[in-house]
């Protein structure tokens, strides 16, 4: 007699197992469409944007889970281990339907080999199930939010395990003995049955408990098929859909919030509408979120121990448009039986499910956009995004707007910044320098977008004052807009004020366009991200149609998250103007040698080497992924060594600046700036060196609050430069 | 709640702050051609305080200006923050006044139907806070002025009235009534650049300051400037030096000589 797999082996009633798989398989289908029917309720475009980039992530990032390793070495392995056991024995179970109904080619060797498979997945998801409760229970990970549920799955994935060696420990019991002699040694590649079978006195008493057991078993697996789509299991489904879309290659022009892909037009004819409209994206983030944590421990506004966080932000989010899917779908079929007469229509479905509240809009204005949620996530969940979808609704609605928010915004309304109620001040800056202003007639070949912050707040000045030196020093013919110059909109961008965004586009487009600009160059790495990679292409549409349809354009932005930035970020856009980070234009003149302290041989007074340590500005590093250009400048420098924060590069942690919360009057424990610069101070530097105004600010008074005056400087890149080529330091 | 309907009065006005005024050729006038417009600053508390009773209650609210066609901008903004109809009179060649202002409305106002009328407790380009009371005489109102807390009840509306020293009123006032409201009554809304586009599809009504059978006489203005001029440098100014906690010890002094403070 051949060894093979035996089906349904003295089990009974066979059919009801079958009612029984139908009904999981139903139940199944029935909650993945109910998934899936949220998703499609999204406004806006359903494209699903798929490029050989994407792929390659879901092989790195959902094949072998990539990024769960990142950070997490034990949290890997446990994913691994539980997803890949649990792959396999659902193939294995796949492949035995086959064996049953199709193909009986489980025999012999063949099945050997099919057994020993089935062993190592179940011990694989047994050990990886394991690992998920000690991490939990145990050593209990403090990223973790241990709710019911997560147990709940846990149990039921562990008992489906248990029961099936079990299973298979009771049948081994009878057929070892039976089959002895017959294929010699056959039992050995079902170890961990076999060794379990020991524990049975008698083959008799196997098989009197073998239904028993073989129904249990079938029960919870059934269970677990059908509660599938209904459990934290989803992300299964939805997180490798949400890798291969997720991506600014994927969604351009919406990289931090605003409104669903082609839904300009629409909210203008539309109602005011105070709920949030969350784009497909969104719809395919929230799905695919674990609640693993990640986003926060490194969301600098969570991290600080402010009332905010990314991933209750998320499961808020989900449950919100969950609800919001699940009503709409109620209302649906309550109406269809209305209509065919059922009195009994309420009966039947029950009370409506009630609405989640939506995401609670004193939260949003927490967020900073710094976008390091999206750098650590898994599966590329981005709670910035969404955010600025809620920011747009709550700008619309106007109620709950804060109030030096609301002042802020009205000031760049009526002026063009949202600094201070005058269009003539923001040419005071270069005082005592000589700034060809290019409205004027002169003509340059590189335009100096100087910023709102940076021309209009004192201490930034300071930085705009240093680069002109530079400029000048190098012998750079350049000029800026004067007092024309505008918001190019990146403040109302952020916190959701729609119309005057667009308004600050069609206005920095015509000046540029009208005075001919070419070559541009940014103080801050807000003004350059929102110009190179969210203004539409250069003579094409404005505003709604462009924006909204997201022209795959101008991205030079970089790979997502862990992906190796190209390059430096400075991939050529399709727009003939050309847009750099001032940190650029140092870096090329850097390595052009003109910034070498000596080109007259004069000498240089030099002070003692400074220690220097450099914060990342968010939308130059993670956004842009502009790393190396300012280190390589401050390499460059004599008076200079560099030393690394634990936090750099893509870990960099936000100064709190970002994503309008200058205009916020939000309460926490400590300031988010004084966590930076206490890092800054801890690595020995005695001065911390950044690129972007309002870090700049935000460190500077953070320096002051955190009592670390005198002992840490803060400076602007240029700045640094500056001093080191002796170039007159600004008076304090 | 029963619905209320609300008529507020609005006023399109130059933006001051931090601009450096200029006597123009008259002599009697500032330069205005590069000035910025706002809505004047009570007036948006009265909109914001109209809005959220209606809100409330149900009802509509009605926004009326005095102006030229530019003017309208306050009004779409109003539209946007809520306010179900916009009416603005066209002064035409007349230079109106607080008296002229209070005319016209009246003759605009007196036909709608109105529960309540609310104004600012001034302007902030005149500054003479004559309209409320003066419009309020003319619609045969009951009229307070300073309100800095109103809550509408079935027997009239609760008031809280700003007094000096920081002394409040509490009152009560029947319906329909009058109030020029203070600053500070409430938060007012954000109006988004989206709202305002969208309101600009509503339609303003004009009318015509001739077509109100106003006398001639009601529509001279009661109050002429003779001139203008900025005020002189005065003396009086003192800086300070020192270090901070120095500074905080001279000053506090200073405050106390000048009985600012008693502490």
């Amino acid at each position: 007699m051949p060894i093979e797999r035996i089906h349904f082996w003295g089990v009974g009633a066979v059919p009801l197992f079958y009612v029984l798989a139908a009904l999981s398989i139903v139940a199944f289908a029935v909650g993945v469409y109910l998934r899936v029917s949220v998703w499609l309720s999204a406004r806006g475009s359903h494209k699903l944007r798929i490029g050989p980039a994407g792929v390659a992530k879901l092989l790195a990032d959902g094949l072998f889970g990539r990024r769960i390793f990142q950070g997490d070495f034990t949290a890997g392995v446990m994913h691994l281990l539980i997803m890949w056991g649990f792959a396999g024995l659902f193939v294995g179970t796949v492949l035995s339907t086959v064996d049953h109904w199709i193909v009986h080619y489980l025999t012999g060797q063949t099945y050997r080999v099919f057994s020993l498979c089935m062993e190592v997945f179940g011990l694989m998801l047994a050990a990886g199930l394991l690992l998920a409760l000690v991490r939990r229970y145990v050593v209990r990970v403090r990223r973790l939010d241990n709710q019911p549920r997560d147990l709940w799955i846990l149990v039921l994935l562990a008992a489906a395990v248990v029961t099936g060696f079990f299973v298979e420990a009771t049948r081994l019991a009878v057929e070892v003995p039976r089959l002895a002699g017959e294929a010699p040694a056959w039992e050995s590649s079902s170890f961990g049955g076999l060794g379990l079978s020991h524990l049975l006195s008698s083959a008799g008493e196997a098989e009197a408990i073998y239904p028993y057991l073989w129904w249990l078993h079938a029960v919870i697996c059934l269970g677990l098929v059908g509660y599938f789509p209904f459990s934290k299991l989803f992300h299964a489904i939805a997180a490798p859909v949400n890798i291969v879309v997720a991506g600014p290659a994927a969604r351009p022009a919406q990289a931090a919030g605003g409104l669903p892909e082609s839904d300009e037009t629409g909210t203008e004819e539309d109602e005011v509408a105070a709920a949030p409209r969350f784009a497909f994206a969104d719809m395919l983030a929230f799905s695919a979120c674990t609640r693993c944590g990640r986003c926060e421990q490194v969301c600098p506004s969570a991290s600080a121990g402010e009332p905010f966080s990314p991933r209750d932000f998320i499961v808020q989010a989900d449950s919100y448009v969950r609800a919001a899917g699940a009503s709409r779908a109620y209302a649906g079929a309550r109406a269809k039986l209305l209509r065919r007469g059922s009195a009994a229509a309420d009966l039947a479905l029950g009370a409506a499910p009630a609405a989640a509240p939506r995401p609670s809009p004193e939260q949003i204005w927490y967020c900073t956009t710094c976008r390091a949620c999206l750098e650590v996530c898994p599966v590329y969940v981005g709670a910035y995004q969404p955010i600025g979808r809620v920011r747009v609704a709550e700008i619309e609605d106007g109620s709950r707007v804060a109030p030096l928010l609301v002042t802020a915004l009205e000031t760049l309304y009526r002026f063009g910044n949202p600094w201070e109620p005058s269009k003539r001040k923001r040419g005071e800056w270069p005082a005592g320098l000589d700034v060809p202003d290019l409205t004027a007639g002169a003509e340059a070949g590189l335009c100096y977008w100087v910023g709102c912050t940076t021309s209009f707040d004192t201490r930034a000045q300071k930085l705009a004052r240093a680069f002109v030196r530079i400029l000048q020093y190098a012998g750079v013919p350049f000029g800026t807009l004067g007092q024309k110059e505008t918001c190019c909109g990146d403040i109302a961008r952020r916190v959701g004020e729609f119309g005057l965004f667009e308004e600050g586009v069609e206005k920095t487009s015509g000046l540029l366009e009208k005075y001919g600009v070419t070559d541009l160059v940014t103080s801050s790495p807000h003004c350059f991200n929102l110009i190179k990679n969210e203004y539409p292409p250069a003579n094409g549409p404005l505003a709604s149609s462009a924006l909204a349809s997201g022209a795959p354009a101008q991205s030079g932005a970089p790979a997502q998250g862990g992906a190796p930035a190209a390059g430096d970020g400075d991939g050529e856009s399709r727009s003939p103007l050309r847009v750099r980070h001032y940190t650029q234009v140092l870096e090329q003149l850097a390595a052009e040698g003109k910034l070498s302290a000596t080109p007259d041989g004069r000498s240089m007074p030099q002070s003692s080497p400074r220690v220097v340590t450099f914060h990342d500005p968010c939308y130059l590093g993670r956004y842009n992924g502009i790393y190396e250009a300012p280190r390589a400048v401050i390499r460059s420098l004599e008076g200079a060594r560099l030393v690394e924060m634990p936090r750099s590069r893509a870990d960099s942690l936000c100064c709190g600046g970002g994503g309008g919360r200058l205009w916020q009057e939000l309460e926490g424990e400590k300031k988010l700036g004084e966590v930076r610069v206490r890092e800054a101070a801890a690595t020995g530097a005695d001065t911390v060196v950044t690129a972007c105004p309002y870090c700049l600010i935000m460190l500077e008074d953070a320096v002051k609050t955190a009592d670390l005056e005198g002992t840490l400087r803060v400076m602007d890149l240029n700045e640094l430069v500056a001093e080191s080529l002796g170039l007159v330091p600004e008076e304090e | 709640m029963t619905p209320l309907d609300i008529v507020v009065c609005v006023k399109n006005v130059p933006f001051t702050q931090d601009v450096d005024l200029v006597v123009d050729a008259s002599g009697r006038d500032v330069r205005k051609d590069n000035l910025v417009y706002v809505v004047n600053e009570w007036d948006n508390y009265a909109v914001e305080e109209a809005v959220r009773l209606k809100e409330e209650n149900g009802g509509t609210v009605t926004a009326v200006t005095v102006g030229g066609e530019d003017d309208e901008e306050v009004l779409r903004r109003c539209l946007a923050m809520g306010a179900d109809e916009a009416v603005r009179i066209e002064p035409g060649n007349l230079r109106p006044d607080g008296f002229v202002t209070a005319a016209l409305l009246a003759a605009a106002i007196a036909p709608l139907q109105h529960d309540l009328v609310l104004s600012g407790v001034q302007s902030d380009d005149l500054n003479q806070g004559v309209v409320g009371g003066l419009l309020a005489e003319r619609l045969g109102l009951p009229h307070a002025s300073v309100v800095d807390s109103l809550t509408v009840g079935d027997t009239g509306a609760d008031l809280r009235i700003e007094l000096e020293g920081g002394q409040e009123e509490v009152c009560r006032v029947p319906l329909p009534a009058l109030l020029s409201i203070q600053t500070g009554i409430n938060e007012p809304r954000y109006v988004s650049i989206m709202g305002i586009r969208k309101a600009a599809k509503k339609e303003i009504r004009v009318i015509e300051a001739g077509s109100l059978g106003l006398a001639p006489a009601e529509l001279e203005p009661a109050l002429i400037v003779e001139g203008l001029y900025l005020p002189p440098e005065a003396e009086g100014a003192a800086m300070l030096q020192g270090d901070p906690a120095a500074l905080a010890e001279q000053i506090v002094r200073i405050m106390r000589e000048k009985g600012v403070c008693n502490a």
